[in-house]
């Protein structure tokens, strides 16, 4: 009985020596105080002429962040910068990323990081390469937007001293989410990125980023990759009808002209669908359906809206507009760029993976050869609380 | 552990056999006034707080009588007018000679609390429980007479327990008027209160109060055993019985409850629970005490059950933050960087930015400071108070913040953590240790460690008993009758059964059978 128990009070206290040595010994491995980091807002990649790879980080300065916001920053001129941003050129993005300790004292930490922001270089030379450490860190967050530049370098970008926000790559991020309202940039996160780039089912397309003055930047346009590479840009108009195809716009304005008046309709609600049809085992038409309801949003002009008929002609009207930006979209990457930004070819390997397994490799030739046939529906839902404009 | 217990049990029989020399007052009452005069003399030497005093009437002054009592514990005024006065009354008149002491019991003496005492402990122990002695010479007994002064403070609201409804009478340190308040409440002769005498030196009263037919006779049974087995000198407070009869001694967490309001300790009895009541101490235990019962509270059983189910959820929110804010705040700070949003990041950062310590040592020290000043805050005279909250208010608040030894973001995290602690009473000791624990756990390995110490101490909960019966329950072994008074509570006229938990014949598994035979090695 006696002898029982004290077997089982030593295994117990073996036991409880066990985990408090686990718990001791474990060490101290990844304990890292917030403040003993650099907390990363932006990043940005160009290429050298003779290829190497530019890192640039914006970092943030707490403390300066905390004393602009609240008002009072203590004793008024040298008042510390909220961000700071550096550079580093290195072979590999990954011996840049340690590389740049050189100049900066603390580890970087790139899981806040809001933008990554590739340049036109780069973009041109091709971005797998470099997406591969982005890929592999643990520390990177794959809901991070992703942008080209346009004109500039990421560096230029990521160094404007924005009125907007103390922190640039915060006010960057919003223009590139607020794409909700108003749809003309392709938003991109990085894991959408890397599930476009394996494969060429659907190409990659990038939200374009340029500077406007010397404080303030623009997010308009789509940059449009094939096999990784930059071949060319979409603007305002074939993005939206970019988005429209590939059922990305939630809400936007169309102009509509008639009459020596201008219509802005806005659109609430979309559905895009995209298809190939086939015929005899072969693929014969690519098919891009969507449809809005949209509201009149203003009417800047004279004319009337009171009867069913001027509606259905307005109707009419937003179609057709909607088709022709979808058709600019369409006929540019297909006849231009040769890239399946839209990802019909997903579409295919899904509904007909015989033929898709049979000729995935020259995809993107019979991309560029298809017909095309769009369909819009639209509904207009509300005028407003006034039908005609006021006399 | 078995050796050690062993030789405090010898050292104790040393004592007793020492003590029995010294108050050797056994044995039979000698028939006259002298010797037990002499006896009494003798057993109460140098107690300058005992009296007798003899009596010679009748019509000759030839019928002696001893009255004997501790000065002060007895109403004197009582002891003359129901006592005194009618005897002599008696003696003066005419009389039956041969039947004085089968009179004055049966008759003369007004009083209702007369026992017989045959032997001279039995009326040494009357006397020293606060009742008065009559003796006659000629006799082999003696009459103990309750002639015990009413004694302690009044009725009042107890300070530790306060609730917004319900009946503001709290116990008091007298066992009579405890037990009195609660037949008060349950006017039932099924109410059974159980007397016994505990503590070899001080001879406390300590009750068993349960209702027959509604209480688990197992439970019962149970209570009386361990109460038994308790080998005490004194027994100064009910806390001292509730370390004896609790199941798991070394257990952090109380499975004993305690009580100082009359009406929550009714609302146990009905319940199916046991109460021990202690002469001399305010508070009752409660047995079984489960879990659950840690975030019930009298006024939740008085208002709509919307409030009392909201506020019991609180509780366990707060339950679980006052004992894993601090050890969080650590893991996020210096591991889960990545799981902090972006906007609280930089708040966090810049609130650390220039700290010295590593967020370990500055919680550490926070909640020292904290536990420093609750300790000095409880044991503080209190017209002093004041000025410690001034104290605390700056140097917790303001001064180390400003002084740059601790951040803002710890102040408030040590005060929500502190205002936690004080949400559900019965378990603050209990995360005032625990606390500490998920600190460390979290400075070495961040949430796995908290992670751990949590399968740890749920482990532990799910094992526990209380007199057989699972701590955890309704939850672990589910019962599900029994939930509707848990996280949830259903009003009041909607709980028709009693907890059924309370109730199983059977002890679950087998250590209610172990716990007997640690008893018993002891």
């Amino acid at each position: 009985m006696k002898c029982r128990k004290m077997v089982k009070r030593t295994a117990i206290s073996s036991i409880a020596l066990w985990s408090l040595l686990s718990l001791l010994l474990a060490g101290c491995w990844n304990n890292k105080d917030i403040t003993d980091i650099n907390i990363v807002v932006g990043i940005g990649l160009e290429r050298t002429d003779d290829g190497k790879v530019i890192l640039t980080v914006q970092v943030v300065e707490p403390a300066a962040i905390q004393s602009t916001s609240s008002g009072n920053g203590k004793g008024g001129g040298g008042m510390p910068k909220p961000v700071f941003v550096k550079s580093y050129v290195g072979e590999t993005v990954f011996e840049a990323v340690r590389g740049i300790l050189s100049t900066v004292d603390k580890k970087m930490f790139f899981s806040t990081a809001q933008v990554l922001i590739l340049g036109e270089k780069l973009s041109q030379d091709g971005i797998e390469e470099v997406l591969d450490f982005f890929q592999r860190d643990h520390e990177i967050d794959y809901e991070m937007n992703i942008l080209v530049a346009k004109g500039v370098t990421p560096e230029e970008i990521l160094a404007i001293e924005s009125d907007i926000d103390s922190i640039p790559a915060i006010y960057i991020n919003g223009t590139v989410e607020n794409t909700d309202s108003r749809a003309t940039v392709k938003k991109t996160m990085l894991i959408d990125l890397i599930k476009d780039m394996g494969g060429n089912e659907k190409q990659p397309a990038i939200g374009q980023i340029s500077k406007v003055g010397e404080k303030d930047v623009k997010t308009e346009g789509t940059a449009v990759f094939r096999d990784g590479k930059l071949v060319g840009w979409l603007d305002s108009y074939e993005t939206r009808g970019y988005l429209f195809a590939i059922d990305k716009v939630k809400s936007t304005v169309i102009n509509i002209f008639a009459d020596n008046s201008k219509i802005s309709m806005e659109v609430t609600r979309s559905k895009g669908k995209i298809s190939v049809a086939f015929k005899n085992g072969e693929p014969s038409a690519l098919n891009i359906k969507v449809e809005v309801e949209a509201n009149v949003g203003g009417y800047e002009g004279k004319g009337r809206l009171e009867l069913p008929e001027d509606l259905a002609i307005l109707k009419e009207m937003l179609e057709e507009e909607i088709k022709k930006e979808i058709g600019m979209a369409l006929e540019k990457t297909q006849k231009e760029y040769f890239s399946d930004i839209f990802g019909f070819g997903r579409y295919v390997r899904k509904y007909h993976p015989k033929y898709w397994k049979k000729s995935s490799k020259n995809w993107l030739t019979v991309f560029s050869e298809l017909p095309v046939d769009i369909q819009v529906n639209a509904k207009i839902m509300r005028t407003g609380i006034v039908k005609s404009p006021v006399d | 552990m078995g050796r050690r217990v062993r030789k405090r049990t010898m050292i104790k029989i040393q004592i007793t056999g020492h003590d029995n020399t010294c108050t050797d007052s056994g044995g039979q009452i000698p028939g006259s006034v002298e010797e037990v005069e002499a006896k009494l003399n003798e057993t109460f030497s140098c107690c300058s707080d005992f009296i007798y005093r003899k009596i010679s009437c009748g019509k000759d002054g030839l019928i002696r009588i001893l009255i004997a009592y501790i000065n002060g514990f007895v109403d004197k005024r009582l002891l003359n007018q129901d006592v005194v006065h009618p005897i002599i009354e008696y003696l003066s008149g005419d009389h039956d000679n041969s039947r004085i002491y089968e009179r004055l019991k049966e008759c003369i003496v007004i009083n209702n609390d007369i026992k017989e005492a045959n032997d001279m402990q039995q009326a040494v122990d009357g006397i020293v429980s606060g009742e008065a002695l009559l003796f006659i010479n000629g006799e082999n007994k003696a009459l103990v007479i309750g002639v015990k002064a009413p004694q302690g403070r009044q009725v009042k609201e107890p300070d530790t327990e306060v609730s917004i409804r319900g009946a503001r009478e709290g116990f008091v340190e007298n066992l009579l008027t405890n037990t009195t308040l609660i037949r008060k409440r349950i006017k039932n002769p099924n109410l059974k209160l159980e007397i016994m005498q505990l503590g070899k030196q001080t001879k406390t009263d300590v009750c068993i109060c349960y209702i027959k037919g509604i209480a688990n006779d197992r439970i019962v049974n149970e209570v009386r055993e361990r109460l038994k087995k308790i080998d005490n000198d004194g027994i100064l407070d009910v806390g001292i019985i509730e370390q004896y009869i609790s199941d798991s001694r070394l257990s952090l967490f109380p499975t004993v409850g305690n009580s100082e309001k009359c009406d929550k300790l009714a609302g146990k009895l009905l319940e199916g629970r046991v109460a021990v009541f202690c002469d001399g101490t305010p508070n009752v235990l409660t047995i079984p005490y489960l879990f659950v019962e840690s975030i019930q509270n009298t006024d939740d059983y008085y208002d709509h059950a919307y409030f009392a189910t909201f506020i019991r959820l609180l509780r366990v929110m707060a339950l679980l933050l006052s004992n894993m804010l601090p050890g969080l705040y650590v893991a996020l700070v210096s591991f889960h960087h990545t799981v902090i949003p972006f906007k609280l990041m930089i708040t966090l950062a810049a609130s650390r930015q220039g700290i010295p310590f590593p967020p370990f040592v500055e919680a550490l020290l926070m909640i020292l400071v904290f536990e420093l000043m609750r300790e000095a805050g409880v044991r503080m005279p209190r017209p002093i108070g004041q000025a410690l909250s001034i104290v605390g208010a700056i140097v917790l608040g303001e001064a180390s913040v400003a002084a740059g030894i601790a951040s803002n973001l710890m102040v408030i995290i040590v005060a929500i953590t502190a205002i936690c602690s004080f949400v559900v009473p019965p378990l603050v000791r209990a995360t005032m240790l625990l606390r500490f624990v998920f600190l460390i756990a979290a400075n070495f390995m961040g949430f796995l460690g908290i992670t751990l110490v949590v399968v740890v101490v749920f482990a532990h909960l799910c094992r526990l008993r209380s007199f057989g019966i699972p701590y955890m329950a309704p939850f672990s072994p589910l019962t599900s009758s029994d939930l509707k008074d848990s996280f949830v509570v259903v009003p009041i006229w909607a709980m028709v059964t009693r907890p059924k938990i309370l109730r199983q014949e059977e002890g679950r598994g087998r250590k209610g059978t172990k716990r007997q035979e640690v008893k018993t090695g002891l």
